[in-house]
Parts: structure tokens; C-alpha cells; sequence
């Protein structure tokens, strides 16, 4: 062939020679933020991974994901506030993923073909670990002590386990058939399971901490705090929370004409509705909180889902928002009406806030029984040496009993708990720690993890997309057995978790492959060292940061080089 | 935050296998001169990856000649040949005629900028389409000369600032309006002739596979953000390149012999001054100046235009307009 002039030709390809890297003075790089959905969950579990697992379609994989944090999914996708949905950052564009019913599938379909928890039910090289009390918290601190090798006793008071769970949260909320097999499960995992002991009437502390490397405490709290009216009580005086659980277990409850229930919490509204639906013509709820709504104060408003407060009005429940007890109308020693007075909670001049009543806002209800409901602290007997004269355990973030080196404590007994995620969470969290100091490994870190903002994500490659519907029994069809809320098909999983965005992990779009003018962006079929599907060449890249701007996701950041 | 390791990830891989195993065509590599987030670049790498392998290409003047050809390297992987800055589609002309008489059917590919296309190079992309060459001519519109040092040219549009466009006493940025290339392309009554954006990869990817199907002349100006010129961001040249479709000021649309057969419909159009304000070409539209106010509302009026006389308003929500066609799916490679 004729030799071509000089500047005539060039080889195909050739600028490969030519190391453009070399201008870049920022560089990206893959960085996995933590979602707001794994972040905000107490339980620690991690949404979008098991929803990107889902979008693969491997739900059983997808499953396994989620009970490496908690080992009962199907129970808190019926029952948890869902904190990862208030937190989710679709809620931004329309609403957020219902990660609950996302849950609720895998969790259902975990039971329905028996999935076995990925843990190693034969290891057991650990130090022995004693769990006082088979509630969430219990349960979870015995699970992830197993999943770390530990021989696990677990001793409750009651014949079975469940804690609350089987005790007090009704049935239309969260089927027995359900919480049975997720705990008869987890107690399968060759945990010594010991009911009817109660630490403090069969054995004692001493006796346990003698017999264990570890303690770990999850009593809740039963003792129903003390109630008066200005020192006046009813004398045939019931607990709220007594009255469920006698509900539970009895089937019986007490059907007055009208009833004020006072307390924000949710058993003061499970027991509304469990009323209402006995045939009692008037259910009042009187609380000293907000109640929910768009502007309302978080910190403000009662302390149950948000849902089962939309449910109770629904029904008929009658609240009385910001609002106490002042005076018992007594007709001998009938209870004939009570006197309410609008209250709020206020700075006072010491930073200490208080509750203030303000006089000329009396109004007069009539009814025939008033039912406390303000909450518990922790029966003492057992423990009065690690209590002292408190409602509640004192305990740093994981769980830690101050002067106490091998007793750890979690859930309701904290008294700054109050939910069955929170009490799976603390089980974990403590069964980490356990370990830790057992082998000798750096102690978990409770804090909360940094997480990636909504306007971190490039949404112009999204769709908006309605959130997926429950199927709800209707007011007339709701009774004391059946559950109220349904779950989602395939279908309709499907369809919500491709509105997921995916937050802070890579998706795996094609959009920085695609869109990089300088072809440094490499696709590889295996996973990359950071388990995504795509490469920086550096030799290459300029740092231009366009993949940073269209990555979808926030999971490409620009770095100083 | 826990990041990736910096360089582990690079380093544990055989770049330059990976790179031979790239599940597409690379008609243009890496290792070209183009400035960071050059629109141009991405959108010839986006041609020649639907085009490619059997094209021969040929290049106005401009910078995607210069950055793709520093003697003796080239970033081409294809047959490619520069002559002048007027003679882009003559060339091909020349090339095409030649095929045609060997009996070959490899497709001929002539490139331009604005300035090589709206202006210096039209007589001849005339003459190539009058003659009905079997050539697809792609005009990569950055809207200035760019390569000399951002010139105005009849691309730039109405109220820019360039270098012989400043913004001063006597006007606002450039007088003129931009030149309506495509109505004047339609006049050849020519096979196809369609425009695109870098914001919407897939439907470059599908006009150029279009285009190149049909035996005869076809024509594609595709928006390129240059980030040099327009004063934006290397980062934001998707971004801005995304608002000029979505605010009308660019018409995303298909000719066919003339007649107006398919436009990319705007889901819900933005305001320009989303397009402009990103943008320091239009810096001096965002002053107290009583004339910015003014100006700002002549490019609202010109896009409204062109919404209008194109019938770009969408009806509801489209997988093919401007919110759809952009929407991720999950899935890039399969586990
Ligand atoms: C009516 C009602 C409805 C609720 N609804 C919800 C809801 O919808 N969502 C939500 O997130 N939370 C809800 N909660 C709160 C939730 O149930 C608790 O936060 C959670 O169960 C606390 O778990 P725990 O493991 O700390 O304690 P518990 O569930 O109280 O379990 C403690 C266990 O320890 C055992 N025990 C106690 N003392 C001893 C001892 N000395 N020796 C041996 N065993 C002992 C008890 O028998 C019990 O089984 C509800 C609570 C009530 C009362
Ligand atoms: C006849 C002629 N006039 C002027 C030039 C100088 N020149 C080279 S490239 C260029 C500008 C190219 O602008 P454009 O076609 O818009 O392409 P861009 O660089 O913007 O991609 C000019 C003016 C030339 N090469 N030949
Ligand atoms: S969009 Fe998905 S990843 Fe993001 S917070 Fe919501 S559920 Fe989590
Ligand atoms: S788009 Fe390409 S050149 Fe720009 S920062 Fe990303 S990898 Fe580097
Ligand atoms: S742009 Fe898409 S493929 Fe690239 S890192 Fe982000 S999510 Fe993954
Ligand atoms: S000046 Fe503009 S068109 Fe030219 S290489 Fe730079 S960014 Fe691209």
C-alpha cells in the first residue's frame, strides 16, 4: 500500500494512547448512601436492598435481606408506625412506596412455603446468653444471638411467647396464625425456651448471671400507672390495659352505654374500638395530646400508627384532643359523667415544659365508666436492685445498665421505647453488643447513619406512579376476628416496587455508561469491587461530573483528586 | 457515607479488556480533546454507536474535527476524512458517488457543526440533498462557532451573548433570531429530516437508525451543549440540553418530504427562565435592566411559538414525551 502523507492519516482508535484523566481535578465515585428508608427504621432493616432483590425477582432472597435486622416481618409490616414511609423520599414527588405492604408480602410468603431463616442452627462455639422475656425485644435479642453462634436461654412468665404482641395488640390487627409461625420459627432455631419462669418468683438475677456469660433484659412494662382524679377513683375501677388483655384471653369485656377512655397511646385506642365494637353507643378517647394531621407537631400528637387513629374515626371514636380529667361527676358511687378541661403542654421558665389547664374551658361529658389508659412502667419485682426506685431501666444507647457489666436492657422496660420495631431494634442492637465484647470485636454504632437527601437524586428520571391501595374490610364487615387490612398480589408488589428510586444505591440504569462523552464509564457483567455493574476508567475520565448530575439514584459523588 | 475505594476500583479490573467487551459499538473512543461534558462528543459517539461499523464519515471544520484528530492519533474507529470547513456534505457527495460506482453499500455519514451547517457549509449540504445523495448528514448544533472561540452564528439563538454577539448599549446579546434550518431542509422535500437532543439518548439512537435505513438524502441537527460557550457547568450539559426541549425553545420533531410526522410531546412545559438562568450566554437577561425583562419575555413568546406552530403540548402522560422518554428502568445487565 501507497505510504500516505504525513497528517493524511491516523490510525482507528489511536487517542486511546492519550491520557485524558490527566486534566480531571475531581473524580467520581461510587459511594452507597444509606437510604432514609433503612435509616430511619429502628429495626435497621435495609428497604431498598430487599426491594432491590424483589426487582430482580428473587423474593426469597429478598427476605433473607430483611431478617438479617428483623426476624419478624410479617408481624411488624402489620403492626409498626412504619417510620421508613414517613421517611421515604418518594414522598416528595407523590407518595411514599408502601414498603409495609412490600414487607407484608415477603413476610407472608416466608410462611405460606416455610422459608428457613439463612442462620446456621448448628453453631453454637458462643458463650451462653440468658433473655429474660419472650416479647419483640426478647425474640429478637435470642435470634440474632443464635444467628452469632450463641446458646440462647429465654425465659418468659407467661406459657407462650410474644410479649404484647400475643397479650394485648388485638387480632384484626395482627392474626395469632401469623404471630404463631413467626415465633414458633424463630424458637426453632434450637433456643431454650422457658416459660412460666419469671425471673424474681421462680428464679433470681444472681442465679441467671451465674449461669450466663450474658444477660439480656426485655420485661416491658406491665405495671399500669397509678390513677386519680384528684386523689378520687371509681371504686369498681378497670385498667385499660388489664381489660384487653382479659379480652384476649376471656373474650369478655364490659359494655357500659358510653365510656371516656383516657390516654394517647394505642391502647387506649385498641380498647376504643375493641368497645365499639362490643355495642358500646359512646366511646370517648380523652388525651392530652395533639392528634394527627399536615400541620401538626410530631412531637405533639398520640403516639399510635397514624392509620389505626383513621380507622378508630372511622368507626365512630370520639376524641377529645388536648384535653384532661378534671373532676369525677359521682351520683353516689355511680360514675355519672366527668368534667374535661383543654390543657397544653408549655415551656415553663425553667426550660422544663409542664401541663397547663386553662380555666373557663370546663365542659361536662356524660358518661357511664372512665377507663385509664396512660401507660405502664416496669413491674420492679425481680429487679429492684438494678432499678432502684425508677418507673424505668436507665441504660446508654445499646443497652448498657450502668454499674451492670453483663446486664443489658431493650424495649419497653427503656420507657422511652414504646414500639415493637424499637424493641426488635434494641435486640439486635444489644445481641451485637454481647458479641462484641465476648470476641473481642469493636461495639455496634447506634447512631444514625448520614442518608441521602431527595434533592441528591436526579428525578427527571422518574415517573410519577400511585402508590398501591390496600384491600380494607368495610366498617360493616369489620368484626373481633377477622383482620381488618389485606395484603398486596404480586401484581400489585410489582408495580410498587418499581416506583422505589432506588436512594443512594445504583439501580443499574445504564445512564453514566451511556451518557459519558469520554467512554469512562465501563460496564462489566460480574459485580465491581463495590457490587455495582459499572467501571471508572480513570486513565480516562476528565471529571466532568455529568454521570454525578444524571445518576438517578446519588449514587455517583464528585471527590477532589 | 462510606465511599468506594479510590483506586481499588480500577485497579482490579483489565481496563483494556473490559473496554474491548463493551456490549456496543465504539465508533468514537475515549482519549479525544473535546472540553469536560462536551455535548458534541457525546452525541457523535451516540451517532456513530447507532450508525456503526459500516459508515465512513466525513467532517466540517469545527471542534469535533479538531478534538477527535490531534495528529497522529485518532479517536475514530471508522473510516473518517476532514477537508474544509464549507465542504463537509460535497465530500460526502464525492464519497458516496464512489461507493455507488464500486457497488458498495456502506452508508455515508457527513458531520458538521452549526457553523459548518447553517452557514459556511449550506450550499453544499444544498446541493448533497438537491442531489439526492444516499448521505445522512448530521449538524451537531451548538449554536456559535465554537472551535474559534464562540462566534455568533445563524444557530445562535436570539438574545445570546457570544463574542461578536455581546450583550451591551446597543442590544441585548444577538439581534437576529436563529435561523429555522429545518423549514428550509423541508424545502428539499427530502426522504427524513428530524431533530434531537443529548437529553434523550434513545430517540437519537432510533432517528439515526431510521435515518440511515433509507436509501437517500436524510438530515439530523441534534442540540449539543457546549459547556465552553454556553457558560454552564460541565456537569449540567444534559441538564440544560433537557429544559431547552422541555421549555419549547427547542422543538424535538420529524419531517418526512416536508410534512411534520411525529414531534416528542412536551409533558408539562417549564418556564425559559429555567433553560436561561442556567446559562451565562444569558446573564446578562437576569439584570435590572428594563430591556432583560423585555428580552425574557421574547424567548417565552418564541418558545410558546414553537409549541404552537409544532403542536408540541402534550396530551397527558406519554412514555414517549418529554417526562416519559427519559424514564429509567431498572435492570442495565442481568445478575
Ligand atoms: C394495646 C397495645 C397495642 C399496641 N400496638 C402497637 C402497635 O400497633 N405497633 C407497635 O409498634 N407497638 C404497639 N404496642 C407497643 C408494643 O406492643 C410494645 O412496644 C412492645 O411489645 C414492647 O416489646 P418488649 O419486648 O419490650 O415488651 P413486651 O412485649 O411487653 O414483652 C415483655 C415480656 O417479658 C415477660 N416478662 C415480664 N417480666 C418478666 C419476668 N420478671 N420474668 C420473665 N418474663 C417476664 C412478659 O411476660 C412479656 O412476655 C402496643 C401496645 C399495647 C399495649
Ligand atoms: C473557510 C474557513 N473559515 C473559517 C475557518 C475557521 N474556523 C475553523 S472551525 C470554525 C468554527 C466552527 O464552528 P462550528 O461549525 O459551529 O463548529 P463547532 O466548533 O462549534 O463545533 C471556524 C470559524 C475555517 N477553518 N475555514
Ligand atoms: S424511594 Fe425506595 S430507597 Fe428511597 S426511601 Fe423510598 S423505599 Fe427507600
Ligand atoms: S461523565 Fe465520564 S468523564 Fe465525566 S466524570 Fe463521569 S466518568 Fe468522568
Ligand atoms: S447512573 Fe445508573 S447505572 Fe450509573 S451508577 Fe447511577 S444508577 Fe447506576
Ligand atoms: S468548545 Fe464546546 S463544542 Fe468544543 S469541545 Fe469544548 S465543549 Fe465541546
Amino acid at each position: 500500500m501507497k505510504q500516505l502523507s504525513r497528517g493524511a492519516f491516523a490510525l482507528p482508535g489511536t487517542s486511546l494512547d492519550f491520557k485524558t484523566g490527566t486534566w480531571r481535578n475531581e473524580m467520581p465515585v461510587h459511594t452507597h448512601w444509606g437510604a432514609p428508608c433503612h435509616v430511619a427504621c429502628p429495626a435497621g432493616e435495609d428497604a431498598q436492598a430487599y426491594i432491590a432483590k424483589m426487582m430482580e425477582g428473587h423474593p426469597k432472597q429478598a427476605w433473607e435481606i430483611l431478617v438479617q435486622a428483623n426476624p419478624l416481618p410479617a408481624t411488624t409490616a402489620r403492626v409498626c408506625p412504619h417510620f421508613c414511609e414517613q421517611a421515604c423520599n418518594r414522598k416528595h414527588m407523590d407518595q411514599p412506596i408502601a414498603i409495609h405492604l412490600i414487607e407484608r408480602y415477603l413476610g407472608d410468603e416466608a410462611i405460606k412455603n416455610n422459608w428457613a431463616y439463612p442462620v446456621d442452627v448448628s453453631k453454637e462455639d458462643g458463650d451462653p446468653v440468658c433473655v429474660v422475656g419472650a416479647g419483640p425485644a426478647g425474640l429478637s435479642a435470642a435470634y440474632h444471638l443464635r444467628r452469632l453462634g450463641h446458646p440462647v436461654t429465654l425465659i418468659d412468665s407467661l406459657p407462650e411467647a410474644g410479649g404484647l404482641l400475643r397479650t394485648a395488640i388485638p387480632v384484626t390487627r395482627l392474626p395469632r396464625d401469623v404471630l404463631d409461625a413467626e415465633v414458633g420459627r424463630l424458637l426453632k432455631l434450637g433456643i431454650d425456651f422457658k416459660p412460666r419462669t419469671a425471673l424474681g418468683r421462680d428464679v433470681s438475677l444472681e442465679q441467671l448471671m451465674g449461669e450466663h456469660a450474658y444477660l439480656f433484659l426485655a420485661p416491658g412494662a406491665a405495671k399500669s400507672r397509678h390513677w386519680s382524679v384528684d386523689g378520687a377513683v371509681p371504686s369498681d375501677l378497670r385498667e385499660g390495659l388489664g381489660l384487653l388483655k382479659e379480652w384476649l384471653v376471656v373474650g369478655d369485656i364490659p359494655k357500659p352505654k358510653s365510656v371516656a377512655i383516657h390516654g394517647g397511646g394505642n391502647t387506649a385506642v385498641d380498647l376504643a374500638r375493641v368497645m365499639k365494637r362490643a355495642g358500646v353507643a359512646d366511646v370517648h378517647v380523652i388525651t392530652a395530646s395533639g392528634l394527627p394531621g399536615p400541620d401538626a407537631d410530631p412531637k405533639d400528637v398520640l403516639n399510635v400508627v397514624p392509620r389505626e387513629f383513621e380507622q378508630a374515626v372511622e368507626e365512630g371514636i370520639v376524641f377529645h384532643a388536648h384535653r384532661t380529667i378534671q373532676r369525677l361527676l359521682m351520683r353516689g358511687s355511680k360514675l355519672v359523667g366527668l368534667e374535661m378541661v383543654h390543657l397544653k403542654k408549655l415551656p415553663g421558665a425553667g426550660g422544663r415544659s409542664s401541663r397547663v389547664a386553662f380555666e373557663g374551658t370546663e365542659t361536662v361529658l356524660h358518661v357511664e365508666m372512665v377507663v385509664p389508659a396512660i401507660g405502664e412502667v416496669v413491674e420492679p419485682q425481680g429487679f429492684e436492685n438494678l432499678l432502684g426506685h425508677a418507673d424505668y431501666f436507665k441504660a446508654d444507647p445499646i443497652g448498657q445498665i450502668a454499674g451492670s457489666d453483663r446486664v443489658l436492657v431493650g424495649g419497653d422496660a427503656r420507657g422511652d421505647r414504646g414500639t415493637v420495631t424499637a424493641a426488635i431494634g434494641d435486640g439486635r442492637l444489644a445481641a451485637l453488643a454481647i458479641h462484641a465484647k465476648l470476641t473481642g470485636k469493636e461495639l455496634p454504632d447506634p447512631k444514625r447513619r448520614p442518608f441521602i437527601d431527595y434533592d441528591k437524586l436526579n428525578v427527571n428520571y422518574f415517573e410519577p406512579a400511585k402508590r398501591a391501595v390496600e384491600p380494607m374490610l368495610a366498617l360493616e364487615q369489620r368484626n373481633d376476628s377477622d383482620e381488618i387490612e389485606g395484603g398486596l398480589n404480586y401484581a400489585q408488589v410489582t408495580h410498587e416496587i418499581g416506583r422505589c428510586f432506588s436512594c443512594g444505591n445504583c439501580l443499574a440504569c445504564d445512564n453514566c455508561w451511556t451518557l459519558c462523552p469520554d467512554n469512562a464509564v465501563i460496564k462489566t457483567v460480574e459485580r465491581a469491587a463495590d457490587g455495582s455493574h459499572y467501571v471508572f476508567d480513570y486513565e480516562y475520565c476528565k471529571g466532568c461530573g455529568l454521570c454525578a448530575h444524571e445518576c438517578p439514584c446519588g449514587y455517583i459523588g464528585m471527590v477532589s483528586d | 457515607m462510606q465511599s468506594a475505594p479510590k483506586e481499588g476500583v480500577a485497579g482490579q479490573h483489565n481496563m483494556e479488556e473490559l473496554r474491548k467487551l463493551q456490549p456496543r459499538y465504539r465508533g468514537l473512543e475515549a482519549g479525544h480533546r473535546a472540553c469536560q461534558g462536551c455535548g458534541e462528543a457525546l452525541a457523535a459517539r451516540l451517532v456513530t454507536e447507532a450508525a456503526g461499523p459500516d459508515v465512513i464519515l466525513t467532517n466540517a471544520t469545527g471542534c469535533l474535527e479538531v478534538f477527535t484528530t490531534p495528529w497522529p492519533q485518532s479517536a475514530w474507529r471508522l473510516p473518517w476524512i476532514h477537508s474544509l470547513f464549507e465542504n463537509s456534505a460535497a465530500v460526502a457527495s464525492g464519497v458516496e458517488a464512489a461507493l455507488k460506482a464500486q457497488g458498495r453499500s456502506t452508508k455515508v455519514i457527513a458531520q458538521g457543526g452549526d457553523g459548518g451547517t447553517f452557514d459556511i457549509g449550506f450550499q453544499a449540504l444544498s446541493g448533497m440533498l438537491e442531489r439526492q445523495h444516499n448521505i445522512l448528514y448530521v449538524c451537531y448544533d451548538n449554536e456559535a462557532y465554537m472551535n474559534t472561540g464562540i462566534q455568533r452564528s445563524g444557530s445562535t439563538p436570539h438574545a445570546a451573548m457570544t463574542t461578536t454577539s455581546p450583550p451591551g448599549k446597543e442590544r441585548m446579546g444577538k439581534r437576529h433570531m436563529k435561523k429555522d434550518l429545518l423549514s428550509i431542509i423541508a424545502a428539499h422535500h427530502i426522504p427524513y429530516a428530524a431533530s434531537a437532543s443529548v437529553a434523550y439518548p434513545a430517540d437519537i439512537r432510533r432517528k439515526v437508525r431510521r435515518a440511515v435505513s433509507i436509501e437517500g438524502p436524510t438530515f439530523l441537527l441534534i442540540h449539543s451543549p457546549c459547556p465552553l460557550g454556553w457558560g454552564i457547568e460541565s456537569d449540567v450539559s444534559i441538564e440544560v440540553a433537557r429544559l431547552a426541549v422541555q421549555t419549547g425553545l427547542f422543538p424535538v420533531i420529524e419531517l418526512e418530504r416536508g410534512e411534520l410526522t411525529g414531534v416528542m410531546p412536551i409533558r408539562n412545559p417549564r418556564p425559559v427562565t429555567d433553560y436561561l438562568k442556567l446559562q451565562n450566554r444569558f446573564k446578562h437577561l437576569f439584570t435590572d435592566d428594563p430591556r432583560a425583562r423585555k428580552e425574557r419575555e421574547h424567548v417565552q413568546a418564541l418558545a410558546d411559538h414553537n409549541i404552537e406552530i409544532y403542536q408540541l403540548r402534550g396530551e397527558g402522560v406519554d412514555a414517549l414525551d418529554t417526562d416519559g422518554a427519559d424514564t429509567v428502568r431498572r435492570g442495565g445487565v442481568v445478575d
